[in-house]
Parts: structure tokens; sequence; C-alpha cells
């Protein structure tokens, strides 16, 4: 039952011009968050948005550069919450870029949430809920089909 | 809505709650029944009860002098609102991230 956000964008520019983008804390912050990440593997690294008390939520991403190949791979943890680990959030976004003849094609996946793997210890159930449940994973994936043409 | 789907993490994330959810999946359950399933102090086992109740997973009903736990619909609906939350989120960053490379490389 695993579920992930994926986003499929394409960009009339070379990869290294993409690149410059996801992993330069100065261009980041243009456009995604603040962060003191660098293009270092193992690099620990936070991203800070806007709290929203709403959420009980300080803002605060926690991530760590778990896989980093120049113009092409880059992937880094996404935790949020109280840094305790009993309530982190926990996911992996990964961003891949390939070459083609006229541009850049990203591809990004926001996966592995360590949320989801619990559920799937629900598969065996047979409960009403579960069928909902795998309705709604359903339309998520339809969703993030939908979201191709961004 | 937003506040759910953080008591609903909170209840997956533990190992005794989600247990119980699988023994109610099974059959609704009263409160005594639950509790000879753990080895934990009744009190918190109501705790649990009250965390799972409070972020819509379950929901409670007395029957003469027993309360009966029912699995609940809810909980389970906030979990997907926050991963809504995030796919908006990326929608909305990456859509800047367009702007932004198409302004500074016009074609």
């Amino acid at each position: 039952m695993a579920a992930s956000i994926k986003h499929h964008l394409f960009f009339p520019h070379p990869p290294v011009a993409v690149w410059e983008y996801l992993t330069n804390a100065e261009l980041m912050d243009l456009w995604l968050m603040k962060s003191d990440f660098q293009p270092v593997l193992g690099h620990e690294f936070t991203f800070k948005s806007n709290p929203v008390p709403v959420f009980e939520w300080d803002g605060i991403i926690y991530c760590k550069v778990t896989e980093i190949v120049p113009f092409t791979n880059l992937s880094y943890t996404w935790n949020l919450g109280p840094g305790d680990g009993a309530n982190n959030l926990e996911s992996v976004v990964k961003w891949e870029l390939r070459p083609t003849d006229k541009g850049t094609e990203l591809i990004l996946e926001h996966g592995d949430f360590a949320l989801l793997k619990h559920i799937s210890i629900f598969d065996a159930m047979n409960a009403g809920w579960l069928q909902n449940m795998n309705k709604i994973l359903n339309r998520l994936n339809e969703t993030s089909h939908g979201a191709t043409n961004v | 809505m937003a506040q759910q789907m953080f008591d609903a993490f909170q209840v997956i994330a533990d190992p005794s709650r989600r247990q119980m959810l699988m023994l109610l999946s099974q059959e609704s359950r009263t409160i005594n029944n639950l509790a000879d399933h753990f080895d934990m102090s009744r009190p918190a086992v109501s705790k649990h009860i009250k965390i799972l109740y409070g972020a819509g997973f379950i929901s409670i009903e007395d029957i003469g002098r027993e309360r009966h736990c029912t699995l609940k619909q809810d909980g389970f609906n906030a979990l997907h609102e926050w991963l809504n939350y995030f796919d908006q989120f990326w929608t909305s960053k990456l859509k800047k991230l367009e702007d932004l490379l198409n302004n500074k490389f016009p074609n």
C-alpha cells in the first residue's frame, strides 16, 4: 500500500541550470525555503518555513542528504516533529534529473512515509475503513498523475 | 482537520495503539477486554483509548456497566489530508521554481 507524491516537470534548460536551483541554498530560498543545505553526502540540515500553529508544527523540517550524484540524483530525508523520535513525521524526498534533446526532465518523489509503513500492518484487515483507505490512496495516486502536466 | 492530521500520526506512531486498532479491527471490544491484551496499568490503557478517541479512530459506547470501543473512519481520513497537504505544498513550490527558471533563462 505504498503511496508517494510524484511530480514530473520539464524545463527547456540544461540539467546544470536546474541542478543549481536544487542544490544552492541561496537559490533554493527563492522558491523552496530557507535552509543550510550543502551538496555533501551525509550533510544534516534544516528547512525553515513559517510555523503552522494549527498543526502544532514549528515549521522546521529536519533533513539529511542520503544520495547525491551531480546533475542527476539528489535525495534527502524529510522529517518533521519535535525531534524526540516519537511523533516525527518521517519521509524521503528524491529528485531525479534526466537530460533530453530540448532540456531537462525533473522528477520529484516525496515518499517512504513512515506512517504509511505502519498502516501496512493493517493490510490483513477486511474492515470497511481499509477499503476506504485504499480508495483514498488510489485517488491520491490519480492526483499525483494529474500533476504530471504541471 | 489539520490538528487531526497530527493526532492521527501520533496514534499510528505508537505500537500499543496500533495493536489496539488491530484488535478492534477484528471486533468491537470493551475497554476491559482490550486491557487484558496488554501488560500495562489500567490508567495507561485508558490514556491510549482517550488518544484513539480524540483522534477519531474509535467511538465509545456505554452498554450496561461496560464501555465498548468500535473502529471509526475519521482518524484514517485525517492521514489522507496530511499527504494531501504535502502534495499541494510541492505543487505550489514547483510552480515558483518554474517561474523562476523560465524568467531567468527565457526561451
